[in-house]
């Protein structure tokens, strides 16, 4: 089992979550994120002035899946997340020991 | 309330069990009818009463002592529901002693047997001395007692404490109310509008029906003269109290919130079956805010009125209107209610004063409002104008429209805007009611005026430098009034506006500006926050739906507040970046890179410039004259001005000028045309200083042929063009001689530059930033410092001294800054680096000093 934690452009979001679903992964966390990569942000110039070479808006998505989905998601994130342009974003994927359900007190086997 | 005979005493046959099963039956009955309103829980509460007077007649064996029992709060006013606590007063008329405890036992018992939740109070008529103010519950559930069986005369003792105009008690029972009333309603964000509402204890309510007839019943004479429509508010109750029912029934439990399945559970038991489910549960929440919004009204009003009592002297604030008790009020109000052109008046003096508006005043209009037609109320541009005022955001402004909305003086005025009156859209993001949720965009936009964080302060800037803040609240006010209806709201939406906007006179100019953002009022939300932000077609697109720096604040400012209104938790810190960076990419498309973008002149979009052409402008005269020219020029300027500054272009001999001078509400138009003269730019920004005017906004552009188009919008401080007829003659006489060259404009400019050095320090950080990368022709170079008397000018000429063609500009004035564009050239080119240097250094050098 492995969660795979993908940050991409908020524009992209339906995209990555439709490709998800096609490929059999319907549950997912969606979260508003701030941060930049290599470019530190994208520098603006507003009335003369350089603003806030900062943190850039992002949507985080957490999958959790079993292993043998996990290049299918990666592949479904990176066709449906990509612009060819900086700031396209990044895919992780983490082992996960153990998930539970809440309600039922199951272990979760994805 | 239907008042009912006293139920009859229980016969021997009739067990406990059987009278409350029969009672609950019948109940249940009529609550699946969606008739277990007040009638209904009257007879319910009766049966009740047998019950209790069942098991008094054998407890009272147990004790010889006088005693009353009596039925307090929602039981006292025979308003019990299927799982309401049944709330007892035992009041015992000397000392309790051991036997008295036997007799409450036995009372109690039977009562907790029958699975009723029981509140009771013991009291012995000693008790009665004083006000037992650290009980507010019980001094408020007093208000409603009801004498159920013993002592009679207890009973009258206690009614003089608590009940009707001369109860003792009155006063303390009322801060009682007032105190439990402002918990319970800061517990809902002090807020009608949830969309799963407890139709108990939320605002407008029915605990807050039970304090209108509380303030009522007791008769202070400050509330004596209040009119309340009981009428109403009896209807109101009826409809709580029904859905009430409900809610007790199907979740079997004493819960009051009526959430999203019991709304669509009641609504199946109100609604006409023919409807779908969906419009029933959405009339049926539509008719809930209506009433509770009678019912919050009527407190409101209740609990003004107590708070009212002239102890002020009353001040004349303006024509027909005092300020007393922080109010305001009509001087004659039978007079005022025959004249409905000067209510808003009442408003706009409000504002003014930072206070609210009397509830003589709203009074007046909610009884009187209903007589007048909408054009009544705008007979002439005077009124438009006292709107406007009233619609400019300020501390006050959503408390005061609020008022507004509540006596319905808005819907009157505009019966668009009644068309959403307490209009419920379900879907899974909107909190409160179409009518609520523009109020609250209103609310927002006033909040802009002392931003909470420094995300919302860049809003807030923008905010404070957009002179037409009016028309941005007006857009606001009519942004929804569409979703009355299920078609395109937003095309619906302009389609109303225009009707309400030319019904007052609003001057055509700006009701394009309103009917732009009402109907593209979802398209900055839609880009900024679902498409692709970093491509250039993307932001480029956007910029030519806006076309003006102007409008895109607005849209911009509207997208904000619009999107907050939504819900509480709706525009994130995340939102707000992705809104902020997407207006400054689309301002910076606006400001550097529209000089790109020249008018086609063979292109379609020209065909409608070309049929309205007057017979004496030849079609290649007029494509001459745009050739060259941004594309911004044509969006900048109507029609009939693109023809009237090719007139000015005729028979102009070097160094003439044409120009027109015309007053525009309350500024001043400039439009010059000239041959490209060196410094032509520098010299009239210089004769409109040393007339004292103040330069709010410009654009100087270029054609092909190197014709200059300056058109300067400018105010007039001083009334000098105003209060002199020969102050024309003297502007044009001086700017042709400057033009000429007979005049040197820095000679006649110097004195008063000599009487400028001693000024207070800049509070605006100049910058002087230049940009060879944006534009293709262009070298852009931006300026943003604090405004000053003559600064257009002496940077322009620190420009030309540098051999620079300034081929465009763009200037905008906002509260203290002055933010200057110029797209320049040297020798037909882009400036070279060391020039661009050198320039950025004589103008950095230049504000500093």
């Amino acid at each position: 089992m492995k969660l795979i934690k993908a940050i991409v452009r908020p524009n992209r979001v339906d995209e990555v979550k439709d490709a998800l679903s096609e490929v059999g992964i319907p549950g997912m966390t969606v979260s508003e994120v701030r941060g930049h990569g290599r470019q530190r942000g994208h520098p603006t110039i507003y009335r003369g002035s350089e603003y806030e070479i900062s943190l850039l808006p992002k949507v985080e998505i957490e999958v959790v899946l079993p292993d043998d989905l996990v290049d299918d998601a990666i592949d479904a994130i990176m066709n449906a997340a990509r612009t060819g342009e900086i700031g396209d974003g990044r895919v992780f994927v983490i082992p996960i020991e153990q998930g539970r359900i809440i309600r039922t007190g199951e272990r979760d086997t994805v | 309330m239907t008042q009912l005979a006293e139920s009859p005493p229980a016969t021997a046959t009739d067990s406990l069990p059987d009278i409350l099963r029969a009672a609950r039956d019948e109940l249940q009955a009529d609550t699946l009818a969606a008739r277990g309103g007040s009638e209904s829980l009257a007879r319910y509460s009766g049966q009740i009463d047998r019950i209790v007077r069942q098991i008094y007649r054998t407890a009272r064996e147990e004790t010889d002592a006088p005693v009353a029992v009596v039925a307090v709060g929602g039981y006292g006013r025979r308003q019990l529901c299927l799982h309401s606590d049944v709330d007892l007063l035992f009041l015992f008329g000397r000392p309790i002693r051991a036997a008295d405890e036997r007799f409450l036992k036995a009372m109690l018992h039977p009562l907790w047997d029958l699975r009723f939740d029981v509140g009771h109070h013991v009291r012995e008529v000693a008790d009665l001395r004083e006000a037992d103010t650290d009980n507010p519950e019980y001094l408020v559930a007093l208000t409603d007692a009801r004498h159920l069986d013993g002592d009679a005369g207890l009973f009258e003792k206690l009614g003089e404490v608590c009940l009707g105009a001369k109860a003792a008690w009155g006063d303390a029972m009322l801060a009682a109310l007032r105190d439990l009333t402002e918990q319970r309603h800061a517990q809902f964000n002090r807020t009608l509008y949830h969309l799963e509402p407890d139709v108990k204890s939320a605002p407008g309510g029915l605990r807050d029906v039970s304090a209108v007839r509380m303030i009522r019943r007791l008769r202070r004479p400050a509330v004596r003269r209040l009119y309340i429509p009981i009428g109403r508010v009896d209807e109101a109750e009826d409809f709580l109290l029904r859905i009430r029912s409900i809610v007790h029934l199907k979740r079997n439990r004493n819960l009051n919130v009526l959430t999203h399945d019991l709304q669509d559970a009641a609504a199946g038991l109100f609604g006409s079956p023919t409807d779908k489910l969906e419009r029933q549960a959405e009339a049926l929440m539509s008719t809930y805010f209506h009433h509770a919004r009678i019912v919050n009204r009527a407190l409101g009003r209740s609990l003004r009125a107590l708070d009212g009592g002239s102890r002020e002297a009353a001040v004349a604030v303006t024509d027909g209107l005092v300020r007393r008790d922080n109010e305001i009020s009509f001087v004659d109000a039978t007079r005022a209610s025959l004249q409905p052109h000067a209510w808003l008046r009442a408003f706009d003096a409000a504002l003014d004063e930072d206070c609210a508006v009397s509830e003589q005043v709203l009074t007046c209009i909610y009884r009187h409002g209903d007589r007048y037609a909408p054009e009544r109320f705008f007979p002439s541009t005077d009124q438009l104008d006292v709107l406007r005022r009233v619609m400019r955001p300020r501390p006050g402004l959503y408390a005061r429209l609020s008022q507004m909305h509540d006596c319905g003086l808005i819907g009157r005025m505009f019966p668009e805007f009644h068309k959403v009156y307490c209009r419920v859209i379900r879907d899974s993001y909107h909190k409160y009611t179409v009518d609520e949720h523009t109020l609250q965009t209103l609310r927002n936009l006033e909040s802009l005026c002392s931003p909470a964080t420094r995300s919302r302060r860049r809003f807030a800037n923008l905010l404070a430098e957009t002179p037409d803040t009016d028309l941005l609240a007006l857009a606001l006010l009519f942004h929804d009034v569409g979703k009355w209806t299920n078609r395109n709201h937003a095309e619906e939406g302009v389609r109303m506006a225009l009707g309400a906007l030319r019904r007052i006179g609003m001057p055509e100019e700006d009701i394009a500006t309103i009917e732009f953002l009402i109907r593209h009022h979802l398209r900055m939300s839609t880009a900024a926050f679902r498409r692709d932000t970093a491509d250039p077609n993307v932001v480029k697109q956007f910029a030519q739906l806006v076309g003006t720096e102007q409008r895109l604040k607005l849209l911009c400012l509207l997208t904000l507040v619009d999107v907050s209104a939504v819900g509480p938790d709706v525009m994130t810190p995340w939102k707000e970046e992705l809104l902020w960076r997407f207006y400054v990419d689309a301002y910076n498309r606006l400001t550097l890179g529209y000089g790109d973008d020249v008018i086609d002149t063979a292109a379609a979009s020209l065909a409608e410039l070309h049929a309205s052409r007057p017979a004496d402008v030849a079609p290649g005269e007029l494509e001459a004259f745009l050739d060259g020219l941004p594309e911004r020029y044509l969006r900048l300027v109507d029609a009939p001005q693109v023809y009237e500054h090719v007139r000015l272009s005729r028979d102009l001999q070097a160094p003439d000028v044409h120009y027109t001078l015309e007053q525009k509400h309350s500024a001043w138009e400039l439009a010059i045309v000239s041959g490209n003269q060196p410094g032509l730019f520098s010299k009239v920004c210089g004769v409109l200083s040393y007339f004292g005017m103040d330069i709010l906004r410009g654009q100087a552009m270029t054609n092909r042929q190197g014709l200059a188009v300056d058109v300067f919008e400018f105010t007039d401080g001083e009334r000098f063009f105003e209060l002199n007829p020969e102050a024309r003659p003297m502007f044009t006489e001086l700017l042709a001689d400057i033009v000429a060259g007979r005049k040197d404009i820095d000679r006649i400019l110097l004195p008063k530059q000599r009487g400028l050095k001693r000024r207070a320090p800049a509070r605006v950080r100049p910058v002087v930033h230049f940009d060879n990368a944006y534009s293709e022709r262009f070298s852009i170079l931006e300026v943003v410092a604090q405004d000053a008397w003559g600064l257009l000018y002496r940077i322009s000429r620190v420009i030309s001294q540098h051999g620079c063609d300034i081929e465009f500009v763009l200037i905008s004035t906002g509260t203290d800054r002055a933010i200057d564009v110029f797209h320049l050239t040297r020798s037909g080119a882009k400036l070279a680096a060391g020039e661009a240097a050198a320039l950025q250094e004589s103008l950095e050098s230049l504000l500093k000093s």
